[in-house]
């Protein structure tokens, strides 16, 4: 009697544990459906697509192997493409976690009734569209706009900002750190603010210099914080798109994977070759994210986390 | 009394340069706005225009020309398009997370979390051409620019570690009530997370918003392309008409900018917990 009703329970409970793994997948089927269609098949897609010639309408496609792979490598859109692309990590990273930190020191100390406020407007610029940004600054730095005119007349300097190439570099890489900083400094500001204020008051009472305080304390201990940012920041950069797209059409020296990438797929339509392209791309992102991290880690681990 | 002085002192010089950054970070904003009400002949000729007009905004109201209200369209298309997307990855990312943390009984969730985590650093511009294959078909359609987006692996992973740090008891006694697991999650889940949720929402929006490259190639269609989109295709067109293209830019950017600002005050717990 005893012993069946056990069993009894065991099957039941059984079935409530069929039913509760029936609901996770249902709870779980948008998901899996998504990668099915739009993860698993276009990968594969994209594996068989790298090695064909095919321009995206004729119903003939040419198998050519790896030719794809090796024309890639005389190619000189795409070698701008990934030496722009260390160009722009370095500054990008650099400059944002710079300007982002000064930021978030910044707001820490102002009085704490508008230390909310001016951090939430620090950060307006990441919402802006890359569109409306490149609307303002293209027509801002335009031969006739009223500052190249005053450049022209009183200072005597003519720069063509998008034509001339390092000009129109370093107008993007300003770009993107304007629309970063604010953003990161959020982060900053909250793990400035975690940090413990028995530290503070110690190193208070020791005495201790901005300096020693700045370098010794508080960028040690948001040294996880910094970590997380610089992959941000690293992820970010590989995918400029929209400016260098506006502003230069991408020249040789502002141009980025993602600029080459839609240009060879979708305006010269060899859908094959842009596969192969961006398998390389994703090749050397992920070749250097890993190179990044390993380097924080190292760092980390310097710092005893 | 002379250090409390010398303190004072510094908190404003502090604030002080902070309001000067604050400015300058501004700036391009300010800039955009004040240019966007400039007459026609002033617009980047001069810092402050002579007198203030709204000719740029009503130009973008006028109905002449080949496609009348086209900038209008264009608006409502952002719209219609950034909606569903962020309530679906929304509800995706609410179910989910609850599937993954809270179903103890739930087989197969391990292997969920692993391709989960494989796809959020998956680079995946590499599918953009066979993406662009499966959904040729809903070329010039709204949901050919929803679907792809709806699915937010991010948003399934912030919600899957807010749960974890929910006690398990809470949803255990409403279990015991008698609560079903949609009631679960309506009633207990979703209200303890508002924080995550408006971050979730206002974040796919956003970048739903300010999506452009999968939007010029999935609705080549003026009919269907979002502000952002319409901007693209005219910033040279419309180099003798800068100040409709500011005026634009402005109702662009503006949408976004009074959401976040809206719902600034769930940013501290939700950055705190992204930190985490």
């Amino acid at each position: 009697m005893q012993a069946k009703g056990i069993v009894g329970r065991r099957a039941g409970t059984l079935k409530a544990k069929r039913r509760e793994s029936g609901l996770g997948w249902f709870f779980c089927s948008p998901y899996l459906l998504y990668t099915l269609i739009l993860f698993l098949l276009p990968l594969i897609w994209a594996v068989w697509l790298a090695t064909m010639d095919w321009n995206l309408i004729s119903a003939d496609k040419t198998f050519v192997g790896i030719g794809n792979f090796t024309n890639l490598f005389s190619d000189k859109g795409m070698l701008n493409a990934f030496l722009n692309a260390f160009k722009y990590l370095f500054l990008i990273v650099v400059f944002s976690s710079v300007f982002g930190i000064t930021i978030a020191l910044l707001v820490d100390k102002v009085p704490s009734r508008i230390q909310g406020i001016t951090s939430v407007l620090f950060f307006v610029p990441y919402l802006t569209s890359g569109v409306a940004t490149s609307v303002v600054v293209k027509y801002f730095f335009a031969y006739n706009s009223f500052f190249n005119t005053f450049l022209r007349e009183k200072l005597n300097l003519n720069i063509g900002w998008f034509t001339n190439d390092t000009a129109a570099f370093w107008v993007i890489v300003i770009i993107i750190v304007w629309k970063l900083s604010g953003y990161y400094a959020l982060f900053y500001l909250a793990s400035i603010k975690n940090i413990p204020i028995e530290v503070k008051e110690a190193a208070r009472l020791d005495g201790a210099s901005w300096w020693t305080n700045l370098t010794r304390i508080t960028l040690p201990m948001i040294l996880p914080t910094i970590n997380t940012v610089v992959a941000l920041a690293t992820g970010l950069s590989f995918r400029i798109y929209t400016e260098p797209y506006l502003l230069t059409a991408g020249s040789p020296g502002t141009t980025t994977w993602l600029v080459e990438i839609y240009h060879i797929t979708f305006t010269k339509f060899k859908s094959g070759y842009g596969t192969a392209m961006s398998l390389l791309f994703a090749v050397q992102m992920f070749l250097v994210l890993r190179l990044i991290n390993s380097g924080m880690n190292k760092l980390m681990e310097k710092f005893g986390y | 009394m002379g250090v409390k002085r010398r303190e004072r002192l510094s908190v404003a010089i502090i604030t002080a340069i902070t309001l000067v950054m604050l400015f300058i970070a501004l700036f391009p904003l300010f800039y955009m706005m004040i240019q966007s009400f400039a007459p026609g002949t002033e617009v980047n000729r001069r810092l402050i225009p002579s007198t203030l007009t709204l000719a740029n905004y009503a130009y973008l109201l006028d109905s002449a020309g080949s496609n009348p209200l086209k900038w209008v369209r264009s608006l409502l298309n952002s719209f219609i398009v950034c909606v569903p997307t962020g309530l679906a990855s929304v509800f995706i990312g609410v179910t989910m997370g609850y599937a993954l943390t809270k179903l103890k009984n739930f087989r197969g969730k391990k292997l969920i979390i692993d391709s989960l985590l494989f796809q959020m650093f998956f680079p995946t511009i590499m599918l953009l051409v066979p993406k662009y294959m499966i959904l040729r078909g809903l070329a010039n359609s709204y949901p050919g620019m929803i679907l792809p987006f709806s699915v937010s692996v991010w948003a399934i992973f912030m919600y899957n570690n807010f749960y974890r740090t929910l006690p398990d008891e809470v949803f255990e006694a409403a279990k015991v009530d008698g609560a079903g697991h949609w009631r679960s999650i309506w009633n207990i889940a979703l209200p303890s997370t508002q924080a995550v949720t408006v971050i979730v929402f206002l974040t796919v929006f956003m970048n739903r918003w300010n999506e452009l490259m999968w939007d010029m190639v999935i609705s080549p269609n003026v009919n269907f392309q979002t502000l952002n989109v319409l901007i693209t295709t005219n910033i040279n067109v419309m180099r003798d008409l800068q100040g409709p293209l500011y005026a634009a830019s402005c109702v662009l950017i503006m949408p976004i900018i009074l959401l976040f600002l809206c719902c600034s005050r769930y940013f501290k717990e939700g950055i705190n917990f992204m930190l985490k």
